[in-house]
């Protein structure tokens, strides 16, 4: 059952020092897909990352990876993982044929013909040292030697925040084509939502160490819309449906997660996009977070 | 070979997009009967788009059945003339809504103005049916 | 995983190595003509086969004269067994935290337990090899003065025998232990010298001459050349050792007396003392000394590797 699922965690949590990283996360993320975890910065992002990928362990909960606890570290769980850390971290005095070896060396499977077909294709030479590549090359090395293990699940922190929008592009073209073929499952973080659209298919927000809204993209589109109508005086913050209310002088807009359910006389509604409906979210108080938005039978009508 | 293209900023989900860029095409003749559409790797490759997004898009095609899937082959236009206007009938509505807007930009509408105004006539003519 | 730490460690690894193989050259060029000096001129005078104490004495002079620099050289060699340690495990965990390479290097399939052990074995492996090379040098290069003066002096003591390898060892784990707090290989560089200069001190001037009870003796005269003297005195008839002031008092009363000092002393019983530690106590001290640095090193390894284990970093 739990092979049905790329990642499953269960009541994830992790304290550093006082501070509650990541609290209580709860994830289930079909497999084949490319997940979009989206947070402002220090969220906790980066810490479910890597108590994913098994870099630090749990304060509490567990987390599984195609049923296998990373956390554990043995050579099968790490295999089915590809991890490409923040900023691309690759030894910068290794040649790119070095890294290969490196890859191939500490690896129970790792695909060369892969990795050097890719980089051949992008034309980024094997003798070149890493340290005088440029980002944009920098990222491409790693993310073939990520993809040479030839992974289940890929994991990828923040990987366009620092690339130019030319990299950024050969980025996404290099592993959208990866999951073409590959047919991996794929989570990676952000901070930006304008360009996920396009590459992702699932979502999920993290704020404030807590999950606040995880779902295929289509079906939180569908499930959300926004309805526009008179100024409403009643106080919405405490109707669940009502995911952010915003009041003009004579109208208020409502973001509401109502299902699609007709709505009521005067209220006009309206498609959401993506980055709307994902900063929303974002901008939720911190004490509504607990009670996530399912139910539909108070939305205004 | 038929380019696809996608705008981050529309606000129409990617998908939608190329659904819509297929229908147009067809509609304008750009794509013919039998024109096959790229195989969705080169899509994803191309766009940098996710597979499952493009695999979607043509799955919503084949259900208006503006094209069909064959196995090994890739996905084809389907022989639909009902769908497709005539040239002649597709230049005379241009015609039309261009002599519109010269008396719409003429009585002093701006870019905005006539694009609500479009917005706005469509909806309700969606709503009563016409459409 | 044996490539990649070749690969990653090479440099150091071929610099240290450099660095001992000039060593010895030096100690090589330095060493043979102290040593045909010392069995030309002065073994002869300690075999005890024929003494021309004129002759020993002549020549002893003109060797001291020519190879008084060797205590300069040797207390040089100080540096060795910290820099070899330091400079191999400094960089070992800090530069890949530094880099964020840990990141890449931990999710191989390689578990990092593993990954920590092979490199730990082998660059601490380096670092007794090399050091123990660079001990076995100066031991023979030390050989003349070893009958000359005492192995326990620090410019014997502290750079041969087993000694140094356990030095190199704890510079080692101080390094690593200091490069995973600290994230940075220079900083934490510094930061291992200072610990280490203030253990090397502590253990030389506080703990080293109580590792055994020094034997004393009270005798009018002393043959001491090769042990270790800690202390010396004048003790009264009863055994007493005198205190500085009192020692005034009797050189006063000797003065009042009008009379020679010694013949003073040795007329009250006064004798002269010493505490030391016997010169064949060197390889006993040579252990304890070691046991302590490598049970440091010990604790300092075992704590990178929980933290590595733990959290993670």
């Amino acid at each position: 059952m739990s092979t049905e699922h790329a990642l499953r965690t269960q009541g994830l949590s992790k304290l550093y020092r006082r501070t509650w990283a990541l609290r209580d996360c709860t994830l289930a993320l079909p497999t084949r897909r490319v997940v979009a975890l989206v947070g402002p910065n220090g969220a906790g992002k980066t810490t479910l990352l890597r108590l994913i990928v098994g870099l630090i362990a749990p304060t509490d909960g567990t987390v599984q990876v195609f049923g296998q606890s990373p956390t554990t570290n043995t050579p099968q769980a790490l295999s089915r993982i590809g991890f490409l850390a923040q900023d691309h971290p690759i030894y910068p005095r290794f040649t790119v044929a070095d890294l290969l070896h490196f890859g191939r060396s500490c690896n129970l499977r790792f695909d060369q013909d892969l990795a050097e077909r890719r980089l051949s294709h992008l034309d980024i030479p094997l003798h070149r040292k890493a340290g005088t590549l440029s980002g944009g090359q920098r990222a491409q090395v790693a993310l073939a030697l990520a993809l040479a293990k030839r992974p289940d699940l890929l994991i990828l922190d923040e990987p366009l925040s620092s690339l130019d929008p030319v990299a950024r592009r050969e980025f996404l073209q290099t592993l959208m084509v990866a999951v073409a073929d590959d047919g991996i499952t794929v989570l990676l973080s952000s901070h930006i939502v304008t360009e996920l659209e396009r590459v992702c298919d699932h979502l999920v927000v993290l704020n404030h160490g807590r999950v606040t809204l995880s779902g295929d993209i289509d079906m939180l589109l569908a499930t959300h819309r926004l309805l526009v109508g008179p100024r409403a005086t009643a106080n919405l913050d405490h109707t669940p449906s009502v995911i952010e209310a915003t009041h003009a002088d004579r109208h208020t807009t409502l973001l509401v997660r109502d299902e699609g359910a007709p709505a009521a006389p005067g209220w006009q509604p309206h498609p959401v996009s993506l980055e709307d409906l994902v900063l929303a979210y974002l901008r939720r108080p911190d004490h509504r977070i607990t009670a996530p938005a399912r139910d539909v039978s108070e939305a205004p009508r | 070979m038929f380019v696809f293209r996608l705008d981050a900023n529309s606000g129409v989900p990617p998908y939608l997009q190329l659904v819509q860029q297929v229908r147009q095409a067809v509609l304008l003749g750009f794509l013919q009967p039998d024109d096959r559409l790229p195989l969705i790797r080169e899509v994803v490759e191309s766009l940098a788009i996710n597979p499952n997004t493009v695999a979607k898009a043509y799955r919503q095609l084949e259900q208006e059945a503006l094209v069909t899937g064959r196995p090994g082959q890739g996905t084809f236009v389907t022989h639909t003339p009902s769908a497709i206007v005539s040239p002649g009938t597709y230049t005379s509505l241009r015609r039309g809504l261009e002599s519109w807007l010269h008396r719409a930009y003429a009585a002093g509408l701006d870019e905005h103005a006539v694009n609500a105004l479009f917005s706005t006539v469509h909806h309700d003519a969606k709503v009563e049916g016409v459409a | 995983m044996t490539w990649l730490t070749w690969r990653q460690h090479r440099a150091e690894a071929l610099a240290a190595g450099l660095f001992v193989a000039a060593l010895g050259a030096i100690l090589l060029t330095l060493g043979l003509p102290m040593h045909s000096s010392y069995h030309d001129g002065i073994a002869v005078c300690f075999n005890g086969a024929f003494i021309d104490p004129a002759m020993c004495s002549t020549n002893m002079a003109r060797f001291q004269q020519d190879f008084g620099y060797t205590t300069a050289v040797l207390t040089m060699l100080n540096v060795v067994p910290f820099a070899i340690g330091a400079f191999l495990g400094a960089p070992l965990l800090a530069r890949e935290l530094e880099t964020g390479t840990w990141q890449l290097a931990w999710t191989q399939a390689v578990p990092r337990m593993r990954w920590l052990a092979v490199k730990l074995t082998a660059l601490a492996t380096l670092t007794v090899a090399l050091t123990a090379a660079a001990a076995a040098l100066t031991t023979w290069y030390r050989q003349p003065l070893d009958v000359l003066n005492s192995r326990f002096a620090p410019a014997g003591f502290d750079v041969e025998g087993l000694a140094p390898p356990a030095y190199a060892l704890f510079a080692f784990a101080l390094a690593t232990a200091a490069g995973t707090l600290m994230r940075r290989s220079l900083p934490a560089l510094a930061a291992a010298l200072a610990a280490f200069v203030v253990v090397r001190v502590t253990v030389e001037t506080a703990l080293r001459p109580r590792f055994q009870p020094p034997v004393t003796l009270t005798r009018n005269r002393f043959e001491v050349t090769n042990d270790w003297v800690l202390d010396s005195g004048f003790a009264d008839p009863n055994g007493h050792h005198l205190s500085r002031a009192e020692f005034e008092a009797v050189s006063d009363a000797a003065d009042a007396a009008n009379t020679n000092l010694t013949t003073y002393l040795h007329d009250h019983g006064v004798q002269g003392w010493i505490s030391y530690q016997p010169a064949e106590r060197f390889w006993a001290f040579q252990r304890i000394e070691a046991g302590i640095f490598l049970a440091l090193a010990a604790i300092l390894l075992a704590m990178v590797v929980w933290r590595v284990k733990r959290r993670a970093l």
